[in-house]
């Protein structure tokens, strides 16, 4: 017999439960059935099942796995440096920011623009003849490196993405920061400790689950990175800048290969989920220990 | 009271509903086509005793993923638009979405039978060419006419020639060049291959990893006869003209005769690129012949700006051509009135009124005549076209756009050195063969 506070809980939780199946489940749904299909744009309404073709044809397609490589460089570069700099960046700050709240407004505001936007902009930013930075290197050293050139173009986009989102990782450790009680560092400099060490053996830890938390969003961010690249560069020569986003919409759009396209973007929330369910069971762990 | 609340109300419906019956039609957003469409509408919609079945309303969406987003509508059976726009490139790909179009008699006395063609798939007219987009060569006047009144810098000019192409060129007037003179000039207005020169560049190309991009590039291959196939389908871009094509263009960006960030250029950062000055030749579209040749707008080249059909090869001439146009959803409720727009549209009157309100329309005859007056641009458009116009075989077929796709990303990867050349004309290959088969 269900209580009655349980059917209560499961009534007014079914709006939700409705909303959630309806809005992720079907897509995912048709996501995987076209995966396993021979579909088209001619056939989006008589898909031919196929089974793992379509699986076969990505996982042995060199530019997938191009694809995979660029995005775990790209999100596990941008996420290390962005948690870095966002960390010492809230430490170092901490006095500034605890004197003059509203500077932390001005310090986000990178993060309110759209990525598509910030590649536009550093598209115009960046260009030889009408960009104010190479302008500027030409006047004072008479040459400017080609910041989207082969050599260069990895780089620059690890750069922009560091500049547009380490504030975010900076808010996140700011609030944790801030939020640490006097008490233990009071407790702390009792015991002697100063500085470093205060940092190192009190203030740290009590990071750490912060800082998990803003690795694992910016990794997620990093890898599923499209728009400001896309936008800036393309999917680079010879497909050098293709995240796996960015390798999934031209296969779909531009090279018309929605099977394999959706068998790609399958295995790529698989990974994802099983990416998450590890991080997630590590930190519970953790917790528990 | 009473009634007059509901008199309103009715009164506002029927000024606020956009007519049920109207003809809807999906237009290309935010340039010279969206201006030229509104006002070519506009007197549609003036015309006297017009059916209120046949009044147009025009929509319009973003320009980015405009091709996308259609694909998406018409596979979905959309009945949101009752015509809507096409390109040559990708007629194929939507043509089972459409219903080929009977423009009438007066099209062809309009545009002529080759502009028509950029509309047709599989023998049949799936749209009205409204805008036709093909390729100049912009060089600056000043600089060439410089370089051929100066014997130190004609030997200059051929040594350089000698050490990067083999061959002891001279210079020559740009109407007699081949794609070996333009590659000799663009090293010789090259400050890393020539200090002396007075610009930075002498050329700007658009590499970047974009289909369209590749469009302008491949009049080079076709001077030197390459196609996509052969007559009997099989694919053989793997060839000479290729090879000689893709190497030119490899060989004036490592010897940076084109910015070297030219791998992430396409149509705006190249015209930038050339306005500033730093740079002396540029194979482009038509469209950029208008900002080009504005004082305001290109105030450093405007005046020293000319424009020509693309050098030659031993083949002969030639320049990209396709065309935007409006075709007729199949799934369109309201297909009768949207046809009888299109129609009107092929005649001379719409055609001048869509021309004068900066359309780019490659006309003919009477109806040229027209409007050359006041539009001199179009008079080298339709000429070009009838005489260097091509399209590659497969050019319109339903994957002829992952064609280029797959070309730019090749191509690219070629030029940038990523890749070898082998690897890459084997990769295009492979993948042309297995998109033209339909797979």
């Amino acid at each position: 017999m269900i209580a009655p506070k349980t059917r209560e809980n499961r009534l007014l939780a079914t709006p939700l439960v409705l909303y959630l199946l309806l809005l992720l489940g079907f897509p995912t749904v048709l996501n995987v059935f076209y995966s396993l299909s021979e579909v088209s744009f001619e056939t989006l309404r008589t898909p031919r099942l196929s089974g793992f073709g379509n699986f076969t044809a990505v996982l042995s397609d060199p530019a997938f796995w191009r694809a995979v490589w660029f995005s775990l460089r790209f999100g596990v570069l941008t996420a290390t440096v962005e948690v870095a700099l966002g960390l010492f960046l809230a430490v170092f700050l901490s006095p500034l920011l605890q004197a003059r709240p509203w500077l932390l407004a001005l310090l986000t505001l990178p993060i309110m623009i759209a990525p598509a936007m910030m590649g536009l902009m550093y598209r115009l930013a960046l260009h030889e003849f009408v960009g104010p930075l190479p302008y500027y290197l030409f006047e004072w050293f008479g040459n400017s490196p080609a910041f989207l050139s082969p050599g260069w173009v990895f780089w620059t986009v690890c750069v922009i993405e560091i500049l547009q989102w380490t504030p975010f990782a900076l808010l996140l450790f700011h609030l944790a920061y801030s939020s640490i009680p006097a008490d233990v560092r009071e407790a702390a400099r009792m015991d002697g400790a100063r500085g470093w060490r205060t940092f190192r053996r009190v203030e740290l830890p009590m990071l750490m689950p912060t800082l998990a938390l803003a690795a694992v969003i910016r990794l997620i961010d990093g890898i599923r990175v499209f728009d400001n690249i896309y936008v800036l560069v393309g999917a680079g020569p010879g497909g050098s800048t293709t995240s796996l986003p960015i390798y999934i919409y031209t296969a779909f759009f531009r090279g018309g290969s929605l099977g394999p396209a959706l068998a790609a973007s399958v295995l790529f929330a698989i990974a994802a989920f099983a990416g998450l369910f590890l991080a997630l069971r590590a930190a519970d762990r953790r917790a528990g220990a | 009271m009473q009634s007059t609340t509901i008199s309103a109300t009715l009164a506002f419906l029927a000024l606020a509903t956009p007519g049920l019956a109207e003809v809807t039609v999906l237009g290309w957003p935010g340039g010279p086509e969206e201006t030229a469409l509104r006002a070519a509408t506009e007197a549609y919609n003036a015309r006297e005793g017009l059916a209120d079945a046949d009044r147009v309303e025009l929509l319009f969406t973003s320009r980015d993923g405009f091709y996308d987003k259609l694909a998406a509508d018409l596979a979905a059976g959309t009945t949101a638009f009752d015509a809507h726009q096409i390109a040559t490139y990708s007629i194929g790909r939507y043509a089972p979405f459409m219903t080929p179009v009977d423009l009438g008699p007066a099209a062809a006395t309009t545009f002529g039978e080759s502009v028509l063609a950029t509309q047709q798939f599989d023998g049949k007219q799936f749209g009205v060419p409204t805008d036709l987009s093909l390729h100049f060569l912009y060089y600056r006047s000043d600089l060439i006419d410089a370089l051929l009144a100066d014997a130190d810098a004609a030997a200059r000019y051929t040594e350089i020639a000698q050490e990067h192409l083999g061959e002891a060129l001279t210079p020559k007037a740009p109407d007699e060049w081949t794609w070996r003179d333009w590659a000799a000039t663009a090293l010789y207005f090259t400050k890393a291959v020539n200090p002396d020169s007075p610009t930075r560049y002498g050329a700007v190309l658009q590499m970047k990893n974009l289909l369209f991009n590749i469009m302008v590039f491949q009049s080079l291959p076709r001077a030197y006869g390459g196609d996509w196939t052969d007559e009997a389908g099989k694919v053989t871009v793997d060839s000479e003209a290729y090879r000689t094509g893709l190497d030119l263009y490899k060989m004036l960006y490592d010897a940076g005769a084109t910015p070297p960030d030219s791998t992430g250029y396409e149509f705006a950062e190249a015209n930038a690129a050339y306005a500033s000055g730093q740079v002396a030749t540029m194979v482009q579209w038509n469209a950029a012949a208008a900002e080009l040749t504005d004082p305001e707008k290109a105030p450093t080249v405007a005046a020293v700006t000319a424009t020509i059909a693309p050098p030659s090869g031993p083949e002969g001439r030639f320049t990209h051509v396709h065309s935007l146009g409006l075709g007729l959803n199949a799934a369109a409720e309201n297909k009768e009135g949207a046809q009888r727009f299109l129609q009107w549209l092929a005649t001379p009157e719409a055609m001048a009124i869509y021309a004068r309100a900066g359309g780019a329309p490659g006309l003919t005859g009477a109806a040229l005549e027209a409007v050359v007056g006041e539009r001199p641009d179009l008079a080298p458009l339709g000429e070009y076209a009838s005489q260097y116009g091509y399209v590659m075989r497969g050019g319109t077929s339903a994957n002829a756009l992952a064609i280029y796709q797959l070309q730019a990303a090749e191509f690219t990867g070629y030029w940038a050195g990523t890749e070898s050349l082998d690897q890459a004309l084997a990769d295009t290959t492979k993948g042309m063969t297995e998109l033209l088969a339909g797979k």
